[in-house]
């Protein structure tokens, strides 16, 4: 290509204007306005600002959404009323099932912030044309990827927190009874999200539409709850059925909980009769491993098939498809 | 070509295409597209749904790859470009509905800050007159103000080229004429390279310093609106009855001479004479529907392709778009009147 000529004309001039930290002062002028700063360069960190104060935008439009946080709070609301309504132990000990149920949907929540919500929010985005418009923006893709695992990691705490904080206060509910099961709950609920967010970010970027992916998600992820021990003990299934459950991360981010969650005395209820810790920590890191691998090129390629013409093509099916016009 | 990208009229072209071609599972969409468009002029891609616009603006857009042929934008090949490029770049497409939680300015703002030297934001509201919806929602502005808004965050970050697709399309006359006052601003007081696409004749007649007329993958016709005009008036049709009482019609870029010659053959008074220079709306209409009878045709009704280029040479000194029946009435309806006599 006859390109490089001008290229390599204007990349010196580049280095002088990217010479100063990126985007500290939004009316700063540089010496020449026809050469921004490049990546690599100090103006590499400006995607990094960008996407964290993109984060703390998003996160504030979500507390600000009554509809959507209504939606959150009530997951935990009803993972609550369900919990309080649970009065015996869990079988062989005097542990009640209520912190079980309740260790099970703190896992499932997590669950559901990866592999629910992360595609939906990406699905919506990518229809409306938010990703085009940061592919259509200098650094604007990693500031999104950043501001995306800003939101997610804050949401995954809220929830977390809410749910467990409320849980002791209100029902009774279990925490942790050491440093060390701190700690577990940290790693375990760390290593969930891992093992969800990237498989989410793939499911959003290759399902169609906000409304089939909803439906398309929904159920296997109802049916993997039940399935998963997280809401009783995992030996009341069939064994077939637990080996099934046991291939995907709802399973083991529900025991690490319990682990964390749950007294000692509660193995008795485990398949194992012991919390499995290693094997939780091997199952999660390889669905992350596994995420990875499928998110990062098929999100590459969900950004790089964006483009006007597709976007007005999606709104018009979308709208003759009777969906209310975005 | 020197290497002075900042003198103005012309040294290297900010848009510069040759022989680009676009096929789609063995469909050709582009059939060898050539553009030059120059530094801070306004350029119209004229054309109907369906004849490639879209195609050839993705691509010099970033968004698309060509199947052959050679694209430079701003010195550098848009399918290869990094973020410096981009940050070069503004772009206002019609189906953004993007961001509509987030606040009028909070939005300019935050995207004010991905660019090395942004424009004001509060400057740039007053700017496209949304000022008044500062702390408005997105999705609360109305169809006019959010296409503003999406041009103040097409040029937030000082772009040297900035594409507008389809920009007016569903505005109100008003809404229309504030946002070409604006557009005009843009080039001509800020030096902004604008790259339109429209299939609105009027809207490319009354904005763009040259205009493309982009038909099946092809460039019919480029020039400045007035040049076009006037290529369009080149040719016109002499019409007149015989003796016999059978109507002809003759295409001519001489009519005073064709009449000269028929009064002196019939050696007295013609019947039906009719002399009509085309405007450039009949050239236009007539290039999107006599396509199939005249593609590639010689003689009368042949389109303004490129070839008409070099007549408009000689024919420079008609008068650009001032035929006998200039203005009212469209092509469509002349089509109806020219098939009514001879049925």
């Amino acid at each position: 290509m006859t390109t490089t000529g001008t290229a390599a004309a204007t990349a010196g001039a580049t280095a002088e204007a990217a010479g100063e930290p990126g985007g500290t002062a939004p009316d700063r002028t540089p010496p020449d306005r026809t050469a921004p700063g490049r990546r690599g360069g100090p103006g590499g960190l400006r995607p990094w600002r960008a996407g964290l104060r993109r984060g703390v935008i998003e996160l504030r439009h979500l507390v600000q959404n009554r509809k959507e946080l209504t939606g959150h709070l009530s997951n935990i609301v009803v993972g609550l009323l369900v919990t309080s309504f649970i009065h015996d132990d869990v079988p062989g000990t005097h542990i009640p099932m209520a912190h079980l149920t309740l260790a099970g949907f703190a896992g499932y929540l997590l669950f559901q912030i990866g592999l629910l919500n992360l595609p939906q929010i990406l699905v919506t985005e990518r229809e409306e044309g938010t990703l085009l418009r940061l592919r259509a923006t200098p650094g604007g893709i990693p500031a999104y990827l950043i501001a995306k695992s800003l939101l997610i990691v804050v949401m995954a705490l809220g929830t977390l927190a809410l749910l467990l904080g409320a849980g002791a206060v209100l029902v009774d509910g279990p925490l942790p009874h050491s440093a060390g099961g701190w700690l577990t709950l940290l790693w375990v609920a760390a290593l969930g999200l891992l093992a969800v967010v990237p498989l989410g970010a793939a499911l959003g970027a290759v399902l169609p539409n906000p409304r089939e992916a909803l439906a398309l998600i929904m159920l296997p992820s109802m049916a993997l709850l039940i399935t998963s021990g997280a809401m009783f003990p995992l030996s009341r299934m069939p064994v077939l059925v637990q080996d099934i459950a046991s291939v995907f991360p709802l399973r083991w981010i529900a025991q690490g909980l319990r682990s964390a969650l749950l007294p000692d005395a509660a193995r008795a209820a485990e398949t194992a009769g012991s919390w499995q810790l290693p094997t939780v920590a091997l199952v999660l890191a390889a669905w992350a491993v596994l995420g990875f691998l499928l998110a990062i090129p098929l999100l590459r390629r969900a950004t790089r098939r964006e483009s006007g013409s597709r976007l007005s093509a999606r709104q018009t099916r979308a709208r003759a498809n009777g969906a209310p016009a975005l | 070509m020197t290497s002075t990208p900042s003198s103005p009229a012309g040294a290297e072209p900010v848009v510069e295409t040759r022989g680009l071609r676009m096929a789609y599972g063995g469909t050709d969409v582009l059939h060898g597209v050539d553009l030059d468009i120059r530094r801070g002029e306004i350029f119209a891609l004229l054309g109907p749904n369906g004849a490639g616009k879209t195609t050839t603006v993705e691509i010099l857009e970033g968004f698309r790859q060509r199947s052959a042929g050679e694209v430079r934008v701003l010195g550098a090949d848009p399918a290869r470009a990094g973020d410096a490029w981009r940050a070069r770049v503004g772009l206002v497409l019609q189906s953004w509905r993007d961001h509509r939680r987030w606040q009028v300015a909070e939005l300019l703002t935050h995207f004010a800050a991905y660019y090395p030297d942004p424009r004001d934001p509060d400057e740039l509201l007053a700017v496209v007159g949304l000022t008044g919806q500062a702390r408005q929602r997105v999705d609360r502005l109305s169809g006019g103000q959010r296409r503003r808004l999406d041009v103040a965050l097409g040029i937030v970050g000082r772009p040297e080229l900035l594409f507008l697709d389809e920009p007016t399309t569903g505005f109100d006359p008003e809404a229309r004429r504030d946002f070409h006052d604006m557009v005009e601003h843009l080039a001509a007081e800020e030096g902004v390279t604008i790259l339109l696409t429209t299939h609105d004749l009027a809207e490319a007649e009354r904005l763009a310093d040259r205009i493309a007329m982009l038909v099946d993958g092809r460039i019919r016709a480029c020039g400045t609106p007035a040049e076009l005009a006037r290529r369009a008036a080149a040719q016109a049709e002499v019409r007149w009855t015989a003796p016999g009482g059978e109507r002809h019609r003759e295409r001519t870029g001489d009519p005073s001479r064709l009449v000269w010659e028929l009064h002196q053959a019939t050696g007295g008074p013609i019947a039906d004479l009719e002399v009509r220079r085309p405007t450039l709306e009949d050239t236009y209409l007539h290039m999107l529907h006599g396509r199939p009878a005249t593609d590639g045709a010689d003689g009368s009704g042949r389109p303004l392709g490129t070839d008409a280029a070099d007549e408009a040479g000689a024919a420079a000194g008609a008068d650009a778009g001032t035929g006998p029946d200039t203005g009212s009435g469209s092509g469509a309806e002349r089509a109806r009147a020219e098939r009514a006599p001879a049925a």
